[in-house]
């Protein structure tokens, strides 16, 4: 009996190993930031296209790299990067070329971003949503906040509330990098050094409470874990809309140091296993009113020109579209290669290893 | 009158002992049934966070697939290493000292190294070959190999503790080697096949961090979703998830107690 | 032998028979060990003398670039930053230990003195709570130790912690959870010593020295050594190497060996290190394994110790 049931077993697990090459014919996997889509949309496109739509989260950028470098390649059709992992997902062959015969509506996305510098010429590339990454702070405990990373980096300021910096540690060492007057994209060894010791000593301040992705970092914020982090605008609204009561105490806010502004863009894997549908799904994001009602749910500024008639008006205000005066600080995360890269690399790996 | 003093000392210890074991499991249990989402005060009673699991597709097709996962993963292990342990028993007076090695190396070896491994040589052999797609496959040949010593290593000493003579009886009996296999070999060592098989499946259920380096994006297992769901920092789902899992481990612990009883009996 | 009597050619069939019969039982595991183990483990230690390349993934030529960057040395001269990993791991594994040997001897000396019906059912409530996985276990302290907790409560007020921080995320919590997490492992071997004791001996010693203190040291606890060794390998080696623990408890002050690895290879940090970080993870574990049976096989008393 137990030969049989190996036996059994073997094709069992035989008909897995090949198996997950095939059935995906009627299947579309989108690798994508938690709580950034409207369910509304899936179905909607799943009707249209009678495909299921199967959707994985990420929660950081490095996360999403290192599950591609995993074999995801060949297992997710679309990924959602922002700017700065652009170049490298290019430069590695995890991504292909956009088809742009096959989405008729990039023509609605908005001219700046048809050409953006991390893609020139938009060959790869489709904005999904753009945003911005700032302070949230308890208003409770912090009545007269500086409009500053002070709320961060300075312990006279925050003396004894926990608080986190982000996960993704470019971020971090770009916020200590504005702190300290090198701007939020500095990318000179000797501003890093002195921004990775800044971050050094601040994790050894008795209320630093630890690396927090940006959704995790509200959070822990709703529930007092800490007082002060770093998320992003769009997410701040979303969950104060969930959950006004928690969130009646808390701000959002672009310190005057400089702070980091990102696109994130659609992008079809190289092996992705659907490419004709990933590329229907990139039209319909982009069509105007599904790229307004994404907007609508996610509160995120969308780069769809065509889609600004149906927007909301919370999307044409602060926090969403910043004030023309935070406009002038907002910067992109540089994106790093070669030297530049495995230098930040061992900043950071010291970071976190103190 | 000193003795009795030791005595009651280590009675409060055990019972403190007790109380830092269960306290984290009964905190957990306690939230699932937590009315708001508060982790740090208990507001009232409600069975919201489990109405919201029900809803779950994520979570249900995560429990699907821990379970096919260990149910596979243990009987592909439980045949390969009967074999093992049968033929370590069987040759157990010649020299194989490295087939010691070999069935110890999957448990010395360390959790995150093992689970490591596999990745890179999964991602490379997919890389050349198009064999290995990261998924409920890869996982379950990482899953077999480390169930593979347990289960030889249990069917080793059942052998060893069998009366040597039963197996001359035995060939006298039955003239063919399957006969033999059916009717003698199988029926003696059925018990230690049965705790082999669920040891396997606990060992299955409860790793997480071979399954986290080997898992591809649709064969996330429960312990993955949990871990996502920590790190994505929404709580009072979890604790409801866990207090279902800490429910099936009290059921098994209760089960297996009556067995002990009932042998003692 | 059994076959004495036989003629040669009939021997030396059967010699074949019975290595045949070893082939055909051993065979498909130890290959499938060999293949999905052995090979892994093989390829991952030559990615440690790769070069790691411009996005964190092994490329060629071959070189030790690796380990002068696991010693802390990079592009900006030395670093002590892996250092303090590396002693930060050690000193979590020793402290740990001790404190599990600490709560596990007593407790299972006291199993074993209590009545015989009531022993299984005390194991089992001692071994049921790592039943549960270990994520989920390491979660309910979470739970336990977060700001504003009545522990954390406790801690603050006896001025243990900074106010308004919690117990978690800390180097301390990491412990607790390691000795949570390895309680059992170490209570099971040392109640086997404790059931096996030999009364007479103890008696006896109780009569020839005036102290219990003494006559612990010189009749009981050598009689418990073969377990307790045998807990310190279980405890140690993989408290060593630990993932989940630190990287939920720790809060990024916390980071062990098993951290620095993982984190290798995520984000496309760098293979290579982390391939070497994994050697000296297992050089480590095998110099561990060593030792115990070194000194197990010195103590002797006939009673080899598992693993």
């Amino acid at each position: 009996m137990t030969i049989n049931k190996t036996a059994l077993a073997l094709s069992v697990g035989a008909a897995l190993l090949a198996g997950s090459v095939q059935a995906q014919e009627n299947k579309l996997y989108l690798f994508n930031w938690t709580e950034y889509m409207d369910p509304a949309i899936i179905e909607a496109f799943e009707e249209a296209h009678d495909v299921e739509v199967v959707q994985n989260y990420f929660n950081s950028l490095p996360e999403m790299l290192s599950k591609l470098q995993a074999g995801g390649v060949s297992q997710y059709d679309i990924i959602v990067p922002s700017n700065y992992y652009v170049p490298r997902l290019i430069e590695t062959g995890l991504v292909q070329k956009l088809d742009k015969s096959k989405i008729p509506n990039f023509a609605n996305v908005m001219e700046q971003f048809q050409d953006p510098a991390f893609d020139p010429g938009a060959e790869y590339t489709a904005p999904y949503q753009w945003g911005t990454t700032g302070v949230v702070y308890n208003t409770e405990t912090f009545p007269d906040a500086p409009k500053s990373w002070s709320l961060l980096f300075d312990p006279e300021v925050n003396p004894d509330h926990p608080f986190a910096l982000m996960g993704d540690g470019q971020v971090s060492l770009g916020g200590a990098c504005a702190y300290l007057g090198h701007g939020y994209d500095c990318t000179d060894p000797e501003g890093w050094k002195e921004a990775a010791r800044l971050l050094i000593d601040t994790k050894g301040r008795d209320n630093f409470s630890g690396f927090t992705d940006g959704t995790p970092a509200l959070q822990q914020l709703a529930r007092g874990v800490t007082h002060v982090g770093l998320s992003y605008n769009g997410d701040y609204l979303f969950f104060k809309d969930e959950d006004p009561e928690s969130f009646a105490t808390l701000d959002f806010m672009i310190p005057d140091e400089g702070a980091e502004m990102w696109v994130d863009s659609m992008m079809v894997t190289s092996e992705a296993p659907n490419p004709d549908m990933a590329h229907k799904f990139i039209d319909f994001i982009l069509d105007a009113e599904v790229g307004a009602q994404l907007s609508n749910y996610n509160y995120y500024a969308s780069p769809n020109a065509a889609a600004e008639p149906y927007l909301d008006e919370v999307l044409t205000q602060p926090p969403v579209q910043p004030s023309e005066a935070d406009m002038e600080r907002l910067r992109f995360t540089p994106s790093l290669e070669g030297e530049s890269l495995q230098i930040f690399q061992q900043l950071w790996s010291e970071v976190q290893s103190r | 009158m000193r003795k009795r003093t030791l005595k009651r000392g280590l009675t409060g210890f055990w019972w403190f002992t007790l109380a830092f074991l269960y306290l984290p499991l009964a905190v957990v249990v306690l939230f699932s049934f937590n009315a708001s989402n508060s982790a740090a005060s208990f507001t009232g009673f409600s069975w919201r966070w489990y109405h919201q699991l029900m809803g779950n597709e994520q979570i249900l097709s995560a429990f699907a697939n821990s379970m096919v996962l260990a149910i596979v993963s243990s009987v592909i292990a439980l045949g390969i290493g009967c074999l093992i342990g049968y033929g370590m028993y069987r040759h157990r007076h010649r020299k194989l000292g490295w087939l010691i090695v070999l069935i110890y190396l999957p448990i010395v070896l360390p959790d995150i190294v093992f689970g490591i491994s596999e990745m890179a040589f999964f991602v490379q052999v997919h890389r050349l070959t198009g064999l290995f797609q990261p998924g409920l496959g890869t996982m379950i040949i990482a899953h077999v190999t480390f169930q593979i010593p347990f289960v030889a290593l249990i069917v080793y000493s059942r052998f060893v503790g069998l009366d040597p003579t039963l197996f001359e009886a035995a060939k006298d009996l039955y003239a063919t080697p399957a006969k033999r296999v059916i009717h003698f070999m199988l029926p003696t060592i059925k018990p230690a096949l049965i705790s082999a098989f669920f040891l396997s499946f606990t060992l299955s259920v409860d790793d997480f961090v071979i399954s986290f380096f080997t898992a591809g994006p649709e064969s996330a297992t429960l312990p993955i979703y949990i871990w996502g769901a920590i790190k994505k920092g929404v709580s009072p789902e979890i604790n409801a998830i866990a207090t279902l899992m800490i429910g099936a481990v009290a059921i098994a612990a209760i089960i297996s107690l009556m067995f002990s009883r009932r042998r003692q009996a | 032998m059994s076959y004495a009597g036989v003629t040669p050619s009939a021997r030396s069939r059967a010699m074949v028979r019975e290595s045949r019969h070893l082939l055909f039982t051993v065979a498909p595991g130890a290959t499938w060990i060999v293949i999905f183990l052995v090979l892994p483990s093989a390829y991952l230690m030559g990615v440690a003398f790769m070069t790691n390349g411009p996005y964190g993934l092994p490329e060629m030529p071959l070189s030790l670039a690796s380990f002068e960057r696991l010693a802390g040395f990079g592009f900006l001269g030395w670093s002590p930053g892996n250092l303090y990993t590396l002693l930060r791991s050690l000193w979590q594994t020793l402290v740990s230990t001790g404190l599990v040997v600490l709560v596990a001897y007593p407790i299972a000396y006291y199993i074993s003195t209590c009545r015989e019906k009531w022993r299984p059912i005390m194991l089992l409530l001692v071994v049921v709570p790592s039943w549960t996985n270990q994520v989920i276990r390491t979660f309910g302290w979470m739970n336990l130790l977060a700001p504003g907790t009545p522990l954390s409560g406790l801690a603050e007020g006896l001025g243990l912690i900074p106010p308004n921080m919690g117990l978690y995320p800390s180097n301390f919590a990491v412990t607790l959870g390691l000795v949570y997490n390895f309680l059992p492992f170490m209570v099971l071997p040392l109640y086997a010593a404790f059931e096996k004791l030999d009364t007479a001996q103890v008696e006896a010693a109780q009569d020839l020295y005036a102290s219990p203190v003494r006559a612990f040291w010189h009749a009981v606890f050598p009689q418990t050594l073969p377990g307790l060794l045998a807990g310190i390998v279980l405890v140690a080696i993989p408290a060593f190497g630990m993932y989940v623990i630190p990287e939920l408890l720790g809060g990024g002050k916390g980071m062990m060996l098993g951290n620095l690895v993982a984190n290798q290879f995520s984000g496309g940090a760098n293979w290579p290190l982390g391939a070497a970080g994994a050697i000296l993870m297992l050089i480590a574990t095998f110099v561990g394994l060593f030792a115990m049976r070194r000194i197990g096989k010195r103590l002797g008393g006939g009673e080899e110790v598992v693993i």
